[in-house]
């Protein structure tokens, strides 16, 4: 008992002893330039993510520039595309079309336009027009315009491929179904050499 | 230093608690890390010299610990325990490493012990407390790191038990089944000693 109590006056002194050791103090000073160079080094860091992040915002803005511009491009690349075929989307002649092909032409527009006329119906309906497609007779072929009823027979034809929507058909006096008034489609117009479109065909 | 420095300085040692001088340590601030090696350098210096038995070991040790403030941040949580206990198990951790690095079994250096404050008995009572004293710290040095560093931080560092246990990163009653391994060890040795001290002829 006495050994114990003897022993704990001894870790005493020792811990007494051992507690007056100060940490050494070049330390000190190895330790405050550490944490200086760690400022350095955060302030190079911070410096070189803003350097990264603003040359990564110029190539994005460029890459965004670049892309729109070439959307742009296409859009109007597609508004405006002449075909150089006639009966296909292929291929169409750079030359006017030959005359008997101009009066076939007019001549399948006239047959289509009265067998419009004749189911009773001024402005046709563009699913009938699908619905015919299906039976093999038309979009395939030109479904002539009702608005140029009444045209002189064109001497030069030219096709014009165009992208519109199904609502942009009523100008030109046909009607699209409910569910496509909304969609873009493709489609080919005849037109002559006065610029007024004589049929149309919807490609896509 | 000038009067705004020893202010400044005293304000860092005194009244900033231990996450805003690391918050301020990580931000770069040099001061704020000096404040922190001054407020617990000692306590990680002291149990890695008594722990090693080498200077350059224990500076080299401590060195890496406070550096260890700067790099692993994530690392220590303020919540779990205080940043001395947690700043310690680092060194625990160096050392042990450091130990298995070179398997030394280094021996209590005489010349570096500082002479006892003793006062009280005679001469005679006098060499016999240094002799027991001097006994202790051969008999600490022999006791397994496990038992050692216990004694160190309890019985030195008079730390708590719970303190302790976050340091070794055991649970407190392993702390107080190996301190009271450790001392009754010690206290064998201690019996010894006296005994063929008191047995000496004077």
């Amino acid at each position: 008992m006495t050994t114990d109590r003897e022993l704990d006056e001894i870790l005493a002194e020792i811990g007494r002893e051992h507690r007056a050791i100060d940490a050494p103090k070049t330390l000190e000073a190895a330790l405050h330039a550490e944490a200086g160079r760690r400022k350095d080094s955060i302030g190079a860091r911070k410096l070189r993510l803003r350097w990264t992040s603003a040359v990564a915002a110029i190539l994005l803005a460029a890459i965004a520039t670049s892309g729109a511009i070439w959307q742009l491009r296409n859009a109007h690349k597609h508004q405006y595309r002449h075909v150089r075929s006639v009966s296909t989307p292929q291929a169409m002649p750079e030359q006017p079309l030959a005359s008997a092909q101009i009066a076939a032409r007019n001549n399948a527009a006239a047959t289509a336009s009265a067998r419009t006329r004749s189911a009773g119906t001024d402005r046709p309906r563009f699913h009938e027009a699908s619905t015919n497609r299906a039976t093999g007779n038309s979009l395939d072929e030109f479904v002539p315009l009702p608005v140029s009823e009444g045209l002189p027979p064109a001497a030069e034809l030219s096709v014009v491929r165009i992208k519109l929507r199904g609502s942009d058909l009523r100008q030109y006096g046909l009607e699209a179904p409910a569910d496509a008034v909304a969609q873009t489609m493709l489609a080919e117009f005849v037109v002559g050499e006065d610029g007024l479109p004589r049929a149309i065909r919807i490609v896509r | 230093m000038g009067m705004f420095k020893r202010l400044w300085r005293r304000r860092l040692d005194g009244e900033l608690s231990d996450g805003d001088l690391h918050q301020a340590a990580l931000a770069g601030s040099g001061e704020a890390m000096a404040a922190l090696y001054r407020r617990h350098g000692g306590l990680v210096y002291r149990f890695t010299l008594q722990m090693s038995r080498n200077d350059a070991v224990a500076e080299e040790i401590t060195q890496e610990v406070f550096l260890a403030l700067l790099t692993q941040i994530d690392r220590f949580d303020a919540a779990r325990g205080e940043l001395s206990t947690w700043l310690c198990g680092i060194a625990r951790h160096q050392l042990w490493k450091h130990l298995q690095r070179s398997e030394v079994a280094s021996a209590f250096d005489e010349e570096n012990a500082a002479e006892l404050e003793f006062s009280g008995d005679g001469p005679a009572e006098l060499l016999l407390r240094r002799e027991a004293v001097a006994a202790v710290r051969a008999g600490m040095d022999e006791l397994p790191a496990t038992l050692r560093e216990v004694v160190i931080l309890c019985s030195l560092e008079e730390m708590s038990y719970e303190q302790a246990a976050q340091v070794l990163s055991v649970p407190v009653g392993t702390v107080r089944s190996r301190l009271h391994r450790a001392k009754a060890r010690l206290a064998g040795l201690l019996r010894g000693e006296v005994g063929s001290m008191r047995r000496k002829p004077r």
